[in-house]
């Protein structure tokens, strides 16, 4: 591991990037996951019976606040695999770090968001649409807890046995799935947020 | 090791990724900003204020999967970039079909009262 130059050898970059490419698979079936929940968001977005409208549920610069730390994770996150390229494991740490305390932040953001809305009435249950809303965002929300464990486990990883192959190859896929829950997030907060507080 | 990330695929070779990953990052907290005040101001007539803001969602997309996922096209990235446009498809027939089975059902299921009335009138019931 010391030779920043060290040639890898035929077996372990060919399984390098087959596991990107099927993670990569993973990732467009997910985006299907979610394509499908938007669908039924679409559709059951209409007038509901009982419960709050769209407009006067949101508060949106909070909501702008969410999308600002979950965009700021995402590129702490690009960073940490470049410092890992160049050979640097304290910044990758660090990078790594702030893309946990970033991602918690938000994880925290959207759980208070939906305890408050739940102890107003308006829970899952009210109606179709906030069922639908609960279900989108919370999917997403739900992705980004896992990120946050397999970061968590990663980071450890990493502090134990450094900048090997098998870590530089997980934190690779890490980066993928963290990217691509920002852009599911674009989104949210586009078709969500800001046209439901139109 | 230098070049892990490149030969997996996870990098593009070619050009600056540092910058890539800047301008991704400023131009995506922008375009964030800019739909925000659009819908905050109220800059626009309703129709065209919704079609800006999902222009600006797209755009960001286009931005984030390029300098972030590094789906350039390019060689390690081809593979992806073919899933991906089949993936495109399927989420594209998936929304819109829906959609559009869910809205125009909408229209042809609900007659009104009066309506439904001489139909069950002259029809004899269901």
């Amino acid at each position: 591991m010391n030779d920043t130059n060290e040639i890898l050898s035929v077996d372990e970059r060919s399984k390098g990037s087959t596991t990107v490419f099927g993670f990569w698979l993973y990732l467009m079936t997910d985006l299907v996951l979610f394509a499908s929940l938007f669908a039924v968001f679409a559709v059951l977005r209409g007038p509901a019976f009982g419960g709050a409208s769209m407009g006067n549920m949101f508060s949106l610069p909070y909501v702008l606040v969410e999308t600002i730390v979950l965009l700021s994770s995402s590129f702490a996150c690009g960073i940490a695999l470049l410092c890992a390229r160049a050979g640097s494991i304290r910044g990758a740490l660090a990078w790594l770090s702030a893309t946990f305390v970033l991602g918690a932040i938000f994880v925290g953001m959207e759980v208070s968001e939906f305890s408050s809305l739940i102890a107003q009435g308006d829970g899952p249950s009210k109606n179709g649409f906030l069922s639908s809303y609960f279900t989108l965002v919370g999917t997403h929300g739900t992705h980004v807890a896992i990120g946050l464990l397999w970061l968590l486990i990663l980071i450890v990883a990493m502090l134990q046995r450094g900048l090997t192959h098998g870590n530089m190859r997980k934190l690779a896929l890490f980066a993928m799935f963290w990217h691509f829950l920002e852009i599911v997030w674009i989104f949210i907060f586009t078709i969500v947020y800001l046209t439901g507080s139109l | 090791m230098k070049n892990y990330f490149e030969d997996i695929g996870a990098l593009p070779r070619s050009h600056n990724v540092v910058a890539a990953y800047v301008v991704g990052f400023v131009l995506s907290l922008l375009l964030t900003l800019l739909a925000y005040a659009l819908v905050v101001q109220n800059a626009l007539p309703h129709q065209m204020l919704i079609a800006a803001i999902i222009a600006a969602a797209l755009l960001q997309f286009i931005v984030q999967v390029y300098c972030f996922l590094h789906l350039d096209g390019q060689q390690g990235s081809r593979d992806r970039l073919i899933v991906f446009g089949f993936a495109a498809l399927v989420v594209g027939i998936l929304v819109s079909g829906s959609l559009w089975i869910m809205f125009s059902l909408n229209g042809r299921m609900m007659p009104d009262p009066a309506q439904m009335e001489q139909y069950m009138n002259n029809e004899g019931g269901f």
